[in-house]
Parts: structure tokens; C-alpha cells; sequence
């Protein structure tokens, strides 16, 4: 078994290529038990591909990737989500013509144990974990304010409330790890600063592992712990915030404008 | 936050589980003894022909609203699963009246068309019936095998491809039954003749003729009420809902836990048995089945059921299969334009409501019907 303080998720030197487009190269990253950490690059950079690399939504080229000493490449994204890695997405990808209660209920069916054969028969346990599942739901909802909105159609909500929704569905696999995409992108400053708080929230409630992808250098610098830069797909620099804000390389990577990064590099 | 451990004192009383599967059963038996002895002497034949279709379309439309409605997959193929459960349905029961019963009539009770069981005993209920249900279920589980068959391309087909080839297995189905050996009718040869051999001889491009007769309204609405409550516990369920985000964004499903691959070959195999057994109860009421007449032509008659109803909506599949069984027969002076009226109704339903009469709702829960809103407003903060 893998010792207690060994990073739970391990990603070392992962690859990925596009036909001749080297998205990702050798990539690598060990986030520890309860942290809470940002990825952060220019447009193109690599990040979302990271995420997709994670989730197995793409097989990587070369390396290995660990979820409490697990190894995930091979394994399709369901069953990832299983082994307890969850993800928004960047392009919000909701269930549109399904109620924001369903969105969220759906993504508790993975940890449900009764059968198909149970559920038409509506057995005892059926009915106990569809309670389970309701009340969970209902719970993050009420976390993330949405349980008054339970009954809309997920197409209808602002796109704040769409951008906390994904999370919420994410936190219902009851996920080790949760990768989020861009949570703050759409939302103005009031939304943002909420989202924070939300973030640190689920972290600590939850004793969840994050790992953030976000253009509002504000938001990443203030929330994370620790930092990964990528550019061009590479690793250029990792450590605490003040560091990566004073990091040549870093500054040079967003357009040789040292003050983009201190107040913020546009999305 | 606490997870939600299950724990016995916490869950429902278990003793009820068994009424809460008696009642839809006896809800079921009740309506189907009501239209045998009621509706059927009160209404007379035409209407109850009209009666025994409808519940039969009912079958054949919810069960493609689980492929086409609930998960998203566009199948064609019910025409040919119709026709598996059909003819395989009938080799049991012609063959099997020959084996058990040495004559090509199996003793029926009163709930069948054969029935007049006339001083026998257990007057409602003798083995040919039973013979005969285990043939529909059998019927079911074929169609449901070539459901599996099917359903493995929609792992990597979608859209338009995943249709032509459900399109192609219907003619596949068609060509393959065509082309069987003779019925056979000889009774010491059908004797001795091994069950694997049997299955071969299933009427050729004659079809399969003298079926026995046993589907009557008490079992095509006992059937349609049993198909209905299948279809509906199963919408309204943790596993249903996995079904439905299939429709909704199977990249975010998969993300989300939900194993798609196995979801969509579930759908086709539990929506192919229900077709299945269908087929088998329009074969023991017409007593013959013909491929050639399986066809193309009666799938779309299906989807476009589905489509107008509402992709996903049991309700309004049902309430679909209702009228477009009734309206042909209204309309029947302008037989010969049915098809382009079909086609106009479905070109004006796609560009006025794309999502069918009721979407993915059922119809208690749209207009003046519904409990709470379920939002309104502007479309959605567009996703980028
Ligand atoms: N499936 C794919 N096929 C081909 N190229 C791809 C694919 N996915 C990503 N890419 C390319 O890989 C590069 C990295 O894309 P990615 O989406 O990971 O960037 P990103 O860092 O998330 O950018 P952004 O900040 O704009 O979201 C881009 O050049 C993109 O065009
Ligand atoms: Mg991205």
C-alpha cells in the first residue's frame, strides 16, 4: 500500500501528441492529501488537455498517472469517476433538458448498489438509495445555492449558477480529487469571490484534494497553495504563488507583461 | 456533511415490498379482464380490434422510447425485432402444439381465442396458455439477444450511421427469415424432428401460417399495462436517469460515473424485448407472420409515434400510439395519402417542436397539469 504522507495523485511525465501538435509534454504534478492547487498558462497552453489526460477522456502517449497509488491509463472515464476523480468542464457541459436536481442526482448513481432488476421492482434498497441519493443531492445543492432552482431545467439557469451546478455534480461521485475547469470564467467579481469561498468551503468539509485550472490570476493567486505554470505544453515553473507572480519565466510566457500578472491576465 | 449510509431502521418497511409489485400486477389483470369482458362484448368487433392494435402499439412505442427517447440512440430496428420475437414465438407454440398435444390445437382457456374449455377443469387457465406466454416471453428474450447484437455498434455509431445499420439488420432479419425451410405439418415428421431443426423450418417467403390463435385483448392490454409500469419505474429511477444523461451529454455522463457503453446495449436489450414480445402477440392474433411484411415501413410507423410523442415522454408515446392507430381508420377514404400526411406532420413537428409533443416530460407534468414550474425565462447562459 502506498504510505500515508505519498501524494494522492501522482502524474509523472505524461505525453500527448495531436498529429504533430506536442500538447502535452512530459508532464508531471503530486498533489498531497487536502491541497489545493492551480494550473494555470496561456490560451493553448495545454491545461484542459491535462484535465482530459487525467479523466481518460485521452490516452496518454507515455508516463503514468496514480490516484492513491491506482494506476488510471486504460481505464475509461467512468471508471475513473469511480476510483474517485471528478472534473468540471470549461465549455459548461450540463444535462440541458434535465431538472438541476437530476444533474446532480445522476452523478450519485455510480455509488449506488442496488440493481436494474431492484430498481423496476422498487426494492427496499432501491427506494433507500434513492432517498440517500436525494437527500445528498438536496445537501449540495443547499451548499452551493441552488436548491431553490431544484426544479428547473439546468438550460435555464444564469450561467453563474450553470458554472457552481458542474461543481456540485462533481462533488456528488463523492470524489478523492476534483478537477475544476475554469469555475470562475463568466462570473463578475461579487460571483467570483463568492466561488472562493466555495472552493475553500468543499475543501475542507469534504477533505477534498483540488486542482484548479483559471485565467483570474486574482483568484488563483489567493486560493492556491501551490502552482503549476504550463506553456506550450511544458512545465515552466511550480511552487507558491508569490513565487510563480515574481518568476521570469512566468512573466515572459504571458507576453513579456509583468504587470498582466500582477493584475491579472485576461481570459 | 454525513454520507448517507444505509441503514435498515432508517429504509421502508420492507414487507412492502410485495404490495408495491401486486398492485401494478392486479392493476394490470384488472384492466385486461375489464376490456376482455367488457369492452369487447359492449364495443364489438371493429372497436375491439382497434383496442387489441392500440395496445399493441403502446407496447412497440415505449419500448422504442427507451432507445430513441431515453438514451438518445436512433434505432430503426424495431420492424425486425418484431419479427424475431414473432416467428420465434410461433415455432414454439405450432411446433410445440405438435409435441405436446400431437394436434396443431393446443387447449386454451376462456381468456384466449381459442377458449371454450367446456367441462375441463381450470376453465381459465390451461397449459396451451401457458405454453403460450412462456413462448411470448421466449420470443422476447430472442428479440432481446438480437437486441445485444445491435446494440454493440451504437458503442461506436451514432446518429445517422447507428440508424442505417439498425436499418440494415432489419432486412438482414427479413432476408434471413425469407429464406428458411418450409413449415412443416406432418406430425410424426415434426416428432421426429430434433427442436435445433426445427427452428429452421419457419415458412420460407410464404411466411409462417397457422399459428394457433390465442392473443385476445386480455392478454395484448395485460401486456401493454406490464410494459407501461417497466417502462415507467424504470424513467423514474437512479437507473433511468443514467439513461436519460446518456441523451443529455455522453461526454459528461461518462465523466459522471455512468458506464455508457453498457447503458446503451441495456437500452437496446430491454426495448428489443419488448418488441420481441409484441411481434409474438400480433403473430397469435393474426395467426401468421410474414417477414416481407416487417419491413421498413412499419419502424417508421413506430418512431413516428415516438417523435410525435415526445422523445422520452411514456405518456405521450402512449397517448401517440392511440391516435395514430385510431386516425388511419377515421381516415381511411385518403388511405393512400397517410404516408405524406405522416411526413408533413413530421416535418412541421421538427421545425415547431423538435422535442415531440411532450419532450422528455410526461404529460401530467406540462401545462395546466404540471406540480411546479419547471422554469421559464430566457434560454440558458449559452455554454461556449
Ligand atoms: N482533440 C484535439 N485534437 C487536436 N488538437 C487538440 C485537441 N485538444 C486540444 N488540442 C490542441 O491542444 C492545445 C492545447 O489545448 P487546451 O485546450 O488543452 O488548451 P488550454 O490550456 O486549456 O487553453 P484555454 O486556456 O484556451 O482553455 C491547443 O492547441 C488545442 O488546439
Ligand atoms: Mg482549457
Amino acid at each position: 500500500m502506498t504510505p500515508p504522507d505519498a501524494p494522492l495523485l501522482e502524474v509523472a511525465s505524461i505525453s500527448i501528441s495531436f498529429g504533430g501538435l506536442r500538447a502535452v509534454r512530459e508532464f508531471s504534478l503530486a498533489l498531497g492529501r487536502g491541497s489545493l492547487s492551480g494550473l494555470i498558462g496561456p490560451n493553448g497552453a495545454g491545461k484542459t488537455t491535462v484535465f482530459n489526460l487525467l479523466t481518460g477522456v485521452y490516452q496518454p502517449d507515455a508516463g503514468t498517472i496514480r490516484l492513491a497509488g491506482r494506476s488510471l491509463p486504460g481505464l475509461r472515464p467512468h471508471e475513473i469517476a469511480h476510483a474517485g476523480l471528478a472534473r468540471t468542464f470549461q465549455n459548461i457541459r450540463l444535462f440541458p433538458d434535465l431538472s438541476v436536481l437530476d444533474n446532480v442526482r445522476i452523478a450519485c448513481h455510480l455509488r449506488a448498489r442496488h440493481t436494474l432488476a431492484g430498481a423496476l421492482l422498487r426494492s427496499p434498497l432501491h427506494l433507500l438509495e434513492e432517498r440517500g441519493m436525494l437527500r445528498r443531492a438536496r445537501e449540495l445543492l443547499g451548499i452551493f445555492g441552488l436548491d431553490d432552482r431544484r426544479d428547473e431545467y439546468a438550460r435555464n439557469l444564469p450561467y453563474g449558477d450553470q458554472r457552481r451546478l458542474e461543481i456540485a455534480r462533481a462533488m456528488a461521485t463523492e470524489p478523492k480529487v476534483i478537477l475544476l475547469d475554469e469555475p470562475a470564467a463568466g462570473m463578475n467579481p461579487q460571483e467570483t469571490r463568492e466561488l472562493a469561498g466555495l472552493v475553500r468551503r468543499i475543501r475542507t468539509d469534504f477533505s477534498l484534494t483540488v486542482l484548479l485550472i483559471e485565467h483570474d490570476m486574482g483568484f488563483v493567486m489567493d486560493l492556491c497553495e501551490s502552482i503549476t505554470v504550463l506553456d506550450y505544453g511544458q512545465v515552466i515553473a511550480h511552487g507558491p504563488p508569490a513565487a510563480i507572480q515574481r518568476d521570469p519565466k512566468v512573466i515572459e510566457a504571458y507576453l513579456g507583461a509583468p504587470a498582466a500578472v500582477e493584475g491579472g491576465v485576461p481570459a | 456533511m454525513t454520507r448517507v449510509a444505509p441503514q435498515l431502521d432508517d429504509g421502508p418497511a420492507a414487507w412492502r415490498f410485495v404490495p408495491r409489485n401486486l398492485a401494478p400486477l392486479g392493476a394490470a389483470l384488472g384492466l385486461a379482464l375489464l376490456m376482455h369482458f367488457v369492452f369487447q362484448p359492449a364495443a364489438g368487433s371493429f372497436a375491439s380490434k382497434l383496442a387489441l392494435d392500440i395496445a399493441v402499439n403502446i407496447i412497440l412505442a415505449v419500448s422504442l422510447t427507451m432507445v430513441n427517447g431515453f438514451t438518445g440512440q436512433f434505432s430503426m430496428g424495431t420492424a425486425g425485432f418484431m419479427a424475431v420475437g414473432g416467428y420465434a414465438a410461433a415455432a414454439v407454440t405450432y411446433y410445440g402444439s405438435f409435441r405436446l398435444y400431437g394436434s396443431p390445437n393446443p387447449p386454451a382457456g376462456i381468456l384466449s381465442a381459442f377458449g371454450d374449455p367446456t367441462g375441463l377443469p381450470l376453465p381459465w387457465l390451461q397449459s396451451g396458455d401457458l405454453m403460450f406466454v412462456a413462448a411470448c416471453l421466449f420470443g422476447g428474450l430472442v428479440a432481446a439477444g438480437a437486441g445485444y447484437i445491435v446494440g454493440l455498434p451504437s458503442l461506436r455509431l451514432r446518429g445517422d450511421y447507428l440508424a442505417i445499420v439498425t436499418l440494415g439488420f432489419g432486412e438482414i432479419v427479413r432476408v434471413v427469415l425469407q429464406t428458411s425451410e418450409r413449415r412443416l405439418s406432418n406430425a410424426e415428421q415434426i416428432a421426429g424432428t430434433p427442436w435445433p431443426k426445427l427452428l429452421t423450418h419457419l415458412g420460407g417467403s410464404l411466411g409462417f401460417t397457422s399459428i394457433p390463435y390465442f392473443t385476445t385483448l386480455f392478454w395484448v392490454w395485460l401486456a401493454a399495462v406490464l410494459t407501461l409500469v417497466v417502462a415507467y419505474r424504470m424513467k423514474r429511477s437512479s437507473y433511468g436517469r443514467a439513461f436519460l444523461s446518456i441523451r443529455e451529454d455522453e461526454v459528461a455522463a461518462e465523466a459522471m460515473g455512468v458506464c455508457t457503453t453498457k447503458f446503451k446495449v441495456r437500452a437496446f436489450v430491454i426495448s428489443s424485448f419488448f418488441a420481441g414480445v409484441a411481434g409474438a402477440l400480433i403473430a397469435h392474433q393474426v395467426q401468421s407472420i410474414n417477414a416481407g411484411e416487417l419491413g421498413f415501413q412499419r419502424s417508421f410507423d413506430v418512431i413516428i409515434m415516438v417523435v410525435l410523442g415526445g422523445m422520452g415522454s411514456i405518456s405521450g408515446a402512449v397517448l401517440a400510439a392511440g391516435v395514430l392507430t385510431v386516425l388511419p381508420e377515421l381516415l381511411r377514404f385518403m388511405a393512400d395519402y397517410r404516408m405524406v400526411v405522416y411526413a408533413l406532420a413530421l416535418i412541421v413537428m421538427m421545425i415547431v417542436r423538435p422535442q415531440g409533443l411532450f419532450g422528455v416530460r410526461e404529460v401530467w407534468e406540462v401545462g395546466p397539469f404540471r406540480r411546479r414550474a419547471a422554469g421559464s425565462g430566457a434560454p440558458g447562459g449559452g455554454a461556449t
